[in-house]
């Protein structure tokens, strides 16, 4: 055995019939490491693992473990090398958790062997380090979910291998045991140096406690290096078509990515970016749907007058939207007022929200009125028995004289995408159904 | 937990009990019979063979029978009832460990050696000699060979198919169910068209110890040692296979080689039971349960556990169509249906699990 060099693949192409899970795929994993493997479904993480544990031939391709081609290996040299811990175990007979565990040992067995004091030893060992051993003696169908995974984790340590591959072993578990599954991964990891490979679904979890993260996608490599150098919102968009944010956790300095939506192709076809933009006016979280709904529908979007901390700004800044934002609590001052107009007089739509009118913003209102005669213009109604006037009547009327001005009076914030979509849509083309709003 | 199988002494306990039990229950069974013997005479006619003559030097002193009377009493009792005894016991645990064997390497609770054709190709086989009366003169010899060669030949069929693509777990569980309706069809087909011979084939289809003899007890017991211990060796493996395939052989069991050794040996046990005794139904089925249920599921003792329930349950099928029809001779098939199935159901019932496999 090549010692410092766990895994070694190289130019691995996977075949099903026609179709190809993997292609020229490399990867080196030196021993101790702890490596993520990431991709959406169908990307080839799990062939992967199943090749390395020589389930699955290769139809190109190098894939050597500690120095020797798989396929050399008998299976049970192979297993003393490798032990697998799968999405999820069947588990049909009622086995007592030691008995279970003890079945790990199988490769370092002749036929006629019995177990041995060693072999209760590590198996003991294994249970106490996945935290059940005092449940040794247990049915293993006695047993709840996330104990059960760490049963098939001591299993798997039972085997005592230098290598511990993991298919999505959190998938079926709550937040809570996903994070002790991983963590215990993790120790088994630094403390006896076993090199770790797991497909993971949760990319925060694949930050959290891997040296490494590997993406695949479409059977490609398309991503490596460590959590911080590979997760981005770049990538997500391209491997996953996910819109999301990404954060730095500020206890741990990990990256973390907060989804937002799909990054689809068909809405776009609704908006249109290369026409200027719509606008919406909002404040206290009112535009927030109707500018989700305009992202999502494709258009490019504008929004004004908010305060600064308010749920609009907030969700404005998210979207990349470009708002006119004043500070907060704060009444709209001129330069924002004059910032507002200038988005207003770029918008080839308007839609206002049924945002909440005080002192403070009722100038947002009086700023609009001079561009309704020029563009679509779109007033989400309230919510019935919803009242959106803090002024003292003010915006109630400011509302109407719009309303008499032209703007015309829709349900909800989906309404509005679609009607704007309807008034910009070319003549002859009818407009795309809208997308429901969000939320 | 009550469903994992019993502690360690018990387990022992449990053990010795079925060992002295079985000891009992043979020298008893031996006086079973169609002819009535006296205990102590039966005992001491036992006693006397079995100990090369050493004991009782005269079995039959004190009983007021002539020699000749005596020596037929001897017969009976040492030519007839006994290699009966023995081939009940030989034949029962062949079935027994075929069927734990069966369950355990397609995970299938209701896998046993008739269920995958095995037994339906020995009775084809068997249907032959009787209906086209080939060496008729030695039909003693041709039957046990015809129905071996139907049963492993249909066991060999399933294991080319294992050896093939094809050879999933759920592949092979059906091309045997349906291999046992083919050649089921096939039978009635024969039997239709060779009605004299139908009623001969009946009674074979309904099982019996009618050919024990000496050499007969000394094949099956040959077969049996030889195959039920190679089959034992793979109570590991077995184990391993209950998690899956991959699981299985992720932790180092070669998968499909131990599936078709398993089914080879399987088939083999099977198709010497079947070539002797016909169709025994039920022992195959139900003893790895009841040994499941005593002894937990470990395999590595459900193999050996199921030779000794089944040997038991179908020496008590044998004694109990002695005792309950004196002087005459019924079909052991349906004694194992009779003896067995209620006290399965006390079993299956009697925890509230319904099934010592889970899930199924």
């Amino acid at each position: 055995m090549a010692p410092g060099r766990a895994v070694h693949v190289a130019g691995l192409e996977v075949r099903f019939g026609e179709r190809r899970a993997l292609h020229g795929v490399d990867l080196d994993v030196p021993a101790g490491q702890f490596v993520g493997l990431a991709g959406p479904n169908g990307s080839g993480k799990t062939t992967l693992l199943r090749t390395l544990l020589g389930f699955v031939e290769p139809s190109a391709g190098v894939v050597e473990l500690f120095g020797d081609p798989v396929a050399a290996l008998p299976i049970r040299a192979r297993a003393r090398r490798v032990a697998w811990v799968p999405q999820s175990e069947v588990l049909r007979d009622d086995v007592p958790l030691l008995d279970y565990v003890l079945y790990g040992r199988y490769s370092l067995h002749g036929a006629l062997d019995r177990d041995t004091a060693v072999d209760r030893e590590v198996a003991g060992r294994a249970l106490s380090e996945v935290g059940l051993l005092d449940r040794a003696t247990d049915g293993i169908a006695g047993i709840s979910g996330g104990e059960r995974q760490r049963a098939v984790l001591a299993r798997a340590l039972a085997q005592e291998t230098p290598l511990l591959l993991l298919d999505e072993p959190t998938t079926h578990l709550d937040i809570g045991h996903q994070i002790d599954l991983l963590a215990r991964v993790r120790r088994l990891c630094e403390e006896r140096g076993v090199t770790v490979i797991a497909a993971l679904h949760d990319l925060n979890l694949a930050a959290r406690f891997a040296d490494r993260v590997v993406v695949l996608s479409r059977g490609l490599r398309v991503a490596d290096g460590t959590p911080g150098a590979v997760l981005s919102e770049q990538l997500l968009a391209r491997v996953w078509g996910v819109d999301a944010e990404l954060g730095i956790d500020p206890g741990s300095g990990l990256p973390y990515l907060v989804p937002r939506r799909l990054v689809t192709e068909a809405p776009r076809a609704l908006g249109d970016l290369t026409g200027g933009p719509v606008h919406v006016v909002g404040g206290g979280g009112a535009g927030a749907p109707a500018m989700r709904a305009l992202v999502d529908a494709g258009f490019r979007v504008t929004a004004g007058a908010l305060h600064l901390l308010d749920t609009d700004a907030e969700t404005a800044d998210a979207l990349g939207v470009v708002a006119a934002v004043e500070g907060p609590f704060a009444p709209l001052g001129e330069p924002v007022r004059v910032r507002h107009r200038l988005l207003l007089a770029e918008a080839r739509a308007i839609v206002i929200a049924p945002f909440p009118v005080g002192p403070s913003n009722l100038a947002n209102l009086e700023d609009v009125r001079p561009f309704v005669h020029a563009v679509p213009t779109f007033l989400i109604a309230p919510r019935p028995g919803f009242e959106l006037d803090f002024a003292g009547g003010a915006a109630r009327q400011a509302r109407e004289e719009l309303k008499s001005m032209g703007a015309r009076e829709v349900a909800s914030a989906a309404d509005a995408v679609a009607a704007v979509a309807a008034a910009l849509a070319p003549a002859g083309r009818p407009a795309a159904p809208a997308l429901p709003a969000e939320r | 937990m009550a469903t994992t199988g019993v502690g360690p002494r018990r387990r022992v306990l449990l053990g010795a009990l079925l060992a002295v039990g079985l000891g009992v229950l043979i020298l008893l069974s031996a006086l079973l019979g169609a002819v009535s013997i006296p205990i102590v005479l039966g005992l001491r006619i036992l006693l006397h063979e079995l100990s090369g003559g050493f004991l009782f030097p005269s079995a039959c002193a004190g009983s007021g029978l002539t020699a000749s009377q005596c020596s037929t009493r001897v017969l009976i009792v040492w030519q007839i009832y006994f290699p009966e005894v023995l081939l009940a016991l030989l034949v029962g645990a062949a079935l027994g460990l075929s069927g734990g064997a069966l369950q355990g390497v397609f995970r299938n609770p209701l896998a046993d050696p008739f269920l995958l054709g095995l037994s339906s190709g020995g009775t084809l086989g068997a249907a032959t000699v009787y209906i086209y009366h080939v060496g008729l003169a030695n039909a003693d010899l041709y039957l046990p060979l015809f129905a071996f060669l139907g049963s492993a030949a249909t066991g060999l069929l399933i294991l080319a198919v294992a050896r093939g693509r094809y050879g999933s777990v759920e592949t092979l569980l059906l091309t045997g169910v349906a291999l046992a309706n083919l050649l089921s069809a096939v039978l009635s087909l024969v039997l239709l068209y060779n009605q004299q011979g139908s009623l001969q084939v009946t009674d074979w289809l309904l099982g019996g110890l009618g050919l024990a003899d000496w050499n007969v007890d000394g094949i099956v017991l040959g077969s049996v040692l030889v195959f039920g211990t190679l089959l034992c060796v793979f109570g590991r493996e077995l184990n391993l296979l209950q998690l899956g395939n991959d699981v299985a052989q992720s932790a180092g069991v070669d998968a499909a080689r131990t599936r078709r050794r398993v089914l080879l040996l399987s088939s083999l046990l099977t198709a010497v039971a079947v070539a002797f005794t016909g169709i025994i139904g039920f022992v195959g089925l139900v003893s790895p349960h009841i040994v499941r249920r005593l002894f937990g599921t470990d395999y590595r003792r459900v193999l050996p556990g199921a030779a000794a329930v089944g040997a038991l349950f179908l020496l008590g099928a044998r004694d109990v169509s002695y005792l309950a029809f004196p002087g005459s001779v019924l079909p052991l098939g349906i004694f194992t249906a009779f003896a067995g199935v209620p006290f399965f159901l006390f079993l299956l019932y009697r925890q509230r699990r319904a099934s010592t496999m889970g899930g199924l």
